[in-house]
């Protein structure tokens, strides 16, 4: 007997901006968010009510993902913000802390919405030509000759997540190797078309940091050991032959139907016969490695042995790819004995901790790598694996754009100055709703910057370069320039004839100034370029939606 | 999905405060001297009985999201090192007590982490400096003819700054205390003859035994089980040092006094009474054996083998007299392993009764559930091939020189558990040892088998490391004196830039205000620690145990050399336990140290202990998925998104 039951009616919120219910949550979530920005930020444990694996992270991706809510305005935001972190792996917190404060400010300055909307598209078009432009005086240009830009720029994401509880060195390490891999990954063969390899992580729980490392080729993890043995792995180059399908002598793919045998027909005994057809062809054609990316008959697997044929079996779609990447070949899908063979340079066993590992070293050049990563323990280990796949995506994306930005909030500040100076006339909105407009920007900018520091100082921009500086808040005025030390990038120090100013105070317009070039100071924080471009525009935009919806339907049913 | 979210109180943080609280229940599981916990379970009215930390806290079933990320360190940290799960818990707690106490006199969370990291620094400095090396501690301790000597040499060359990195430079004068050698012989040639060429004179026994020994920690017969193993191990391999602790495996049989553990070579197995029989038969002969990696079933099919489904059987005539699949399969089995010869056939998963049956009709040996190592133990020596299929066998799959033996028939204290048939294989073995562990008690064969692994990883980590560290508290005595040396210097220069381990090359980062706080606070930890083991000892009163350590700072202030020799001294004069089987080489009035840790597993515990304080006491809140708001809407400290 089926029941009726009412629809219920559809929940209308007009102007969600205005309610107190969605701003109140927005304001938790901003909170939620600033708490976690920076290498001094918050960490958050993550779980779910019954009980389930505990993880503590102040990752965006990690966070934003497990943030989901109730209000559809919300989600609108998250989702944003989300779809950036998976382009861009960089610059999450950035973006969403940007559109909520954005938000704020343009509540807070009593601005009509449709105004705002045209000063914030204005500002951010100014914005993207002043980073992309040739002058813009808080970019930095990499330069492939050297390392140490791109350490720097890989040791900057890293440091910024404390859920890894790295030391000084450690995270020193660890972003050497990111660069290492990453250059590992870039072809140095130019003929056709250049395709970027693959670095794949594999982690070592319980031991120190400073174990890990990374090798060319790829690492296998080989569970039972039992028939590996080393008088097979002779350092000679490997005849390969790569399998997708399953070699198991099993009928799966069968479909839906029924299938009638006769009473005496033995179905394994046939298949395996064909599947040792197959062996004899491929020892014949004189293969020493055969690969199976899923499970190999035992007796195929003796077989092989028996003729010694190094055997591994239950690889994997991942590691199966780049293998055949490695070896030059593309994988076999069916058992008709292959006419074509893969070279691989050579077999060795490496042991990590209680790992034991197949190394199958490249026989060529083949961009493929492989990072161990060591850490003391999971929670640690798990958010290290999220920030070092977070570090090659940066470290790639300066191939499409090969400079960085200062970091430590030294390129927030630099741009709110920026703006303050430049003066506009726009179509739509008076010269005093622009200035208010403008106003609530570059604050939004620098509250941005002033996020990074959780320790109730004060945040400052000196009045040459417009860089972010933090003073600590048991320091007496008279001892500033003491005690400040360096700027947020560590490219600007302090010196007596410097003046600054408090963030979010009136300061006089003036054009920041590049750093000289003579300075003999090392930058110390960097930004990735293109991510951090991409948040500021998601941030706004996302902002920009966000202030042009008028009501919100919800189906309750 | 609903989402909640606590903020946790700045000042009392709620997480650091449940780490501290949880650290409380292996106070008494510290040292030595361990009291046993029962554990009983309410639903089920079950209850275990529990030694270690990493049990309690197995058995305990914790559900606040501290307590998982506390387990999940422990439980990583005794799956690798086996030993040191309740130092890293006590101290966890301790630091985590220290940083709460930071906190209160509001020091910001960046400041505690760096000056408590630093305090980190001086305490792995500290122990890479006090580190002995094995090579040198087995030249100087096993000769008995300068017992005096050896003592003093001891007490300043360990304090040595980075001693341990030219373990065999030693200074002319000392060496010529160090061995007869050398008092033989007073050229100046010898003199730079390397110690480990020195060693090759001495037997090499009586060293790992000795090591073993100042490794115990209380658990004698448990060490003196791992020494057994190890001299079985050397004598095997005709290897010098040798103990392989991935080739040692455990028997627990209840049922049988302490006294009868013992260990013996290959692998023990516990066998039906009509499978014994067939070891009798077997016994005194040299064997070939048979490995199976799978069952030994007709129906059986290897990992990943899909079953076809929707197959039926269509017949075109209906024939009684024909054999089932079963009945085919087993003769044809039966036939090869008669056929290749077969006495023994070890199994790593299951056998089906059928082929047991028929096996022990023609005195064929089956051994079901024998672990991988085992397995691949017995593959190495005996030249047998794993097999899955029994239909796979061949001649070269069959390993031979295998020996059974019935070590004790069990059958008349329990018909099931049968007769433990100990299986060997004859000339070189392959290393493979079992240590048999026995108890009246069955509730305690869980902490016999745990005592016995931590001994054993102490022993393999300290070969591993090829270096010692004073125990008895004195490293962590010189730890505090450190930590507060210090602090003390930070006091007396409060502007100068921080000390040692601040970086010369950094651009004037602003000096860290309240490092001589937080390094106390850290320090009290230690001392906290120390203190709880020597109450543990039964020797000492909570207040005793304190001032005593007061008192030997304050006494040994500035002379960081002679506080650990001093204290171990003051340690152990009272404490009996650590003196109970004293050696040869040490008579009673020369109490050189004679309890020694682990290098690697004391600097990852301690880094493991900080790891969970520092995890701790930067979150700030936790966020809980898939709250309900209907039914945890009254919970005051949930905020929605």
């Amino acid at each position: 007997m089926s029941r009726v039951v009412k629809k219920s009616p559809s929940v209308c919120t007009d102007l969600p901006l205005d309610n107190t219910d969605i701003c109140n949550k927005l304001s938790l979530l901003k909170q939620l968010l600033i708490s976690c920005f920076g290498p001094a930020g918050r960490l958050k444990q993550i779980h779910n009510n019954i009980g389930g694996r505990v993880i503590s992270t102040s990752t965006s991706s990690v966070l934003l993902s497990a943030l989901s809510s109730s209000q559809p305005f919300i989600n609108l935001i998250r989702t944003s913000v989300l779809n950036h972190v998976s382009r861009f792996n960089d610059c999450g917190l950035f973006t969403a802390i940007l559109c909520l404060t954005l938000l704020e400010q343009a509540k807070q300055s009593g601005l009509r919405r449709n105004v705002s909307i045209i000063v914030n598209k204005h500002l951010l078009g100014l914005c993207t030509s002043y980073l992309q432009g040739q002058n813009c005086g808080c970019k930095v240009k990499l330069d492939f000759c050297s390392s140490q830009y791109f350490i720097t720029l890989a040791f900057s994401v890293i440091s910024s997540k404390p859920a890894c509880v790295l030391t000084e060195p450690e995270a020193l390490h660890i972003s050497k190797l990111a660069v290492q891999a990453f250059l590992l990954t870039v072809p140095c063969n130019n003929t056709g078309v250049a395709r970027l390899g693959k670095t794949l992580t594999v982690c070592v729980e319980g031991h120190p940091v400073l174990d890990s490392a990374v090798f060319p080729g790829l690492l296998v993890d080989m569970p039972d050991i039992f028939f590996l043995n080393a008088e097979n792995l002779h350092g000679r180059s490997l005849c390969t032959v790569l399998f997708s399908a399953s070699l198991a002598g099993d009928l799966c793919e069968l479909g839906d139907g029924n299938i009638e045998l006769h009473g005496d027909a033995d179905t394994d005994s046939q298949i395996l016969d064909q599947l040792l057809e197959l062996g004899k062809q491929v020892v014949q054609d004189g293969v020493n490695l055969f690969v199976c990316q899923k499970v190999i008959h035992p007796v195929l697997q003796q077989y092989l042995r028996g003729q010694s044929v190094t055997v591994i079996e239950r690889l994997g779609i991942s590691l199966m790819e780049s293998l055949s990447q490695l070896a030059g070949r593309f994988l076999h899908l069916f058992l008709i004995p292959p006419k074509a063979y893969g070279k691989v340079k050579e077999l060795t066993i490496k042991q990590f901790g209680s790992k034991t590992m197949l190394h199958i070293h490249p026989s060529g050049e083949s961009a493929i790598c492989t990072m161990i990563l060591c850490h003391r323990n999971d929670t640690m280990l798990s958010e290290l694996k999220v920030v070092c796949q977070k570090t090659e995506h940066v470290l790639r994306l300066t191939l499409r754009e090969p400079c960085a930005l200062m970091g430590g909030g030294c390129t927030e500040t630099h741009l709110a100055a920026y703006i303050r100076n430049k003066s506009a006339s726009l179509l739509g909105c008076s010269q005093t709703e622009y200035l208010l407009g403008a106003e609530g920007f570059c604050r939004s900018l620098e509250s941005v910057a002033a996020a990074l520091d959780h320790k109730c100082g004060n945040s400052l921009t000196d009045l040459t370069h417009a860089h972010y500086w933090t003073l600590p808040a048991d320091v007496v005025e008279d001892h500033m320039e003491n005690s400040l030390g360096v700027c947020g990038c560590g490219l600007v120090e302090s010196c007596p004839s410097k003046k600054w100013t408090y963030l979010n105070t009136k300061y006089p317009e003036f054009s920041p100034a590049p750093v000289s070039k003579g300075t003999h100071l090392q930058v110390r924080v960097l930004d990735s370029f293109t991510s951090k471009l991409s948040g500021l525009q998601v941030a706004v935009e996302t902002a920009n939606l966000a202030l042009d919806v008028q009501y919100i339907i919800q189906d309750t049913n | 999905v609903m989402l909640g979210s606590t903020i946790i109180n700045h000042r009392q943080h709620v997480g650091l405060q449940k780490l501290s609280a949880l650290a409380e229940i292996t106070r008494s599981s510290l040292g030595p001297n361990k009291n046993y916990k029962f554990i009983q379970d309410d639903t089920t009215g079950e209850s275990t009985l529990v030694c270690s930390c990493f049990r309690i806290l197995e058995s305990l079933e914790l559900t606040c999201s501290v307590g998982q990320v506390v387990y999940e360190t422990i439980e990583t940290h005794h799956r690798v090192y086996n030993t040191g799960s309740g130092c890293l818990l006590f101290l966890a707690g301790a630091w985590s007590h220290a940083a709460l106490e930071c906190l209160h006199r509001g020091i910001s969370v960046r400041h505690i982490i760096s000056a408590m990291s630093e305090g980190m620094e001086i305490c792995l400095n500290v122990c890479r400096q006090c580190s002995i090396s094995i090579k040198r501690r087995e030249v100087s301790e096993l000769c008995p003819f300068n017992v005096s000597t050896v003592k003093d040499s001891h007490a300043h060359q360990q304090l040595t700054p980075r001693a341990s990195e030219r373990p065999f430079n030693l200074g002319p004068q000392k060496k010529l205390k160090l061995s007869r050698h050398f008092r033989e012989s007073e050229s100046p040639s010898i003199s730079t003859i390397h110690a480990s060429q020195l060693c090759s004179y001495e037997p090499f026994f009586p060293d790992i035994a000795h090591i073993a020994e100042t490794l115990s920690h209380g658990c004698t017969d448990a060490m003196n089980l791992v020494v057994k193993a190890s001299q079985m191990q050397s004598e095997c391999n005709q290897q010098d040092i040798a103990f392989d602790v991935t080739k040692v495996v455990t028997c627990v049989l209840p049922g049988l006094v302490e006294e009868q553990a013992t260990v013996l070579p290959g692998c023990v197995v516990l066998v039906p009474a009509e499978q014994a029989s067939v070891a009798h038969h077997l016994k005194e002969q040299h064997l070939k054996v048979a490995l199976i990696h799978g069952d030994l079933a007709a129906t059986y099919r290897h990992l990943g083998y899909n079953r076809p489904k929707g197959i039926q059987s269509v017949s075109d005539r209906l024939d009684l007299s024909r054999l089932s699949k079963e009945d085919t399969w087993m003769e044809k089995v039966v036939t090869l392993l008669l056929n290749l010869e077969v006495n023994v056939i070890l199994v790593s998963g299951v056998a089906s009764e059928k082929v047991i049956e028929c096996c022990w009709r023609r005195n064929i040996l089956v051994v079901e559930k024998v672990k991988a190592s085992i397995l691949k133990a017995f593959a190495v020596s005996t030249g047998a091939i794993p097999v899955t299929y029994a239909t796979q066998l061949s001649k070269h799959c069959v390993g031979t020189g295998l020996k059974v033996s019935i070590w004790r028939d069990l059958s008349n204290n329990d018909r099931k558990r049968g007769t433990a048939v100990n299986i060997t294989t004859d000339g070189l073995n392959c290393g493979l040892v079992t240590v048999i562990l026995t108890s009246s008690v069955h509730a305690k064969l869980q902490t016999l088998e745990d005592q016995f692994w931590a001994c054993a990883y102490r022993l393999h980590w300290a070969l591993k490391d090829k270096a010692l560290l004073p125990g008895a508290g004195v490293t962590e005595m010189v730890c505090i004196q450190h930590l507060q040396n210090e602090a003390e210097h930070d006091i007396r220069n409060p502007t100068e830039s921080n000390g040692v381990s601040s970086q010369q090359n950094k651009p004037r980062t602003p000096a860290n205000p309240y490092r001589d706080v937080v390094l106390t606070l850290m320090a009290d930890g230690l001392k906290d620690y120390i203190c709880t083991v020597m109450v543990n000892t039964g020797v000492f009163s909570k207040v005793g145990a304190r001032a005593a350590v007061i008192q030997h700072l304050q006494d040994y202030h500035g002379t960081v050399g002679d506080v650990a020799a001093k204290f171990s001294q003051l340690f152990l004069h009272t404490d009996t336990c650590y003196n109970a089987t004293p050696t040869s080489v040490e008579s009673s009035e020369t109490p050189a140290i004679k309890t020694y840790d682990n290098l690697c597993v004391k600097q990852e515990v301690w880094r493991k202990a900080l790891d969970l304080v520092f995890l701790v006491l930067q979150t700030d809140a936790e966020v809980i998925t898939g709250v309900d708001r209907k039914t945890n809407g009254a919970q005051e400290d949930l905020m929605f998104l």
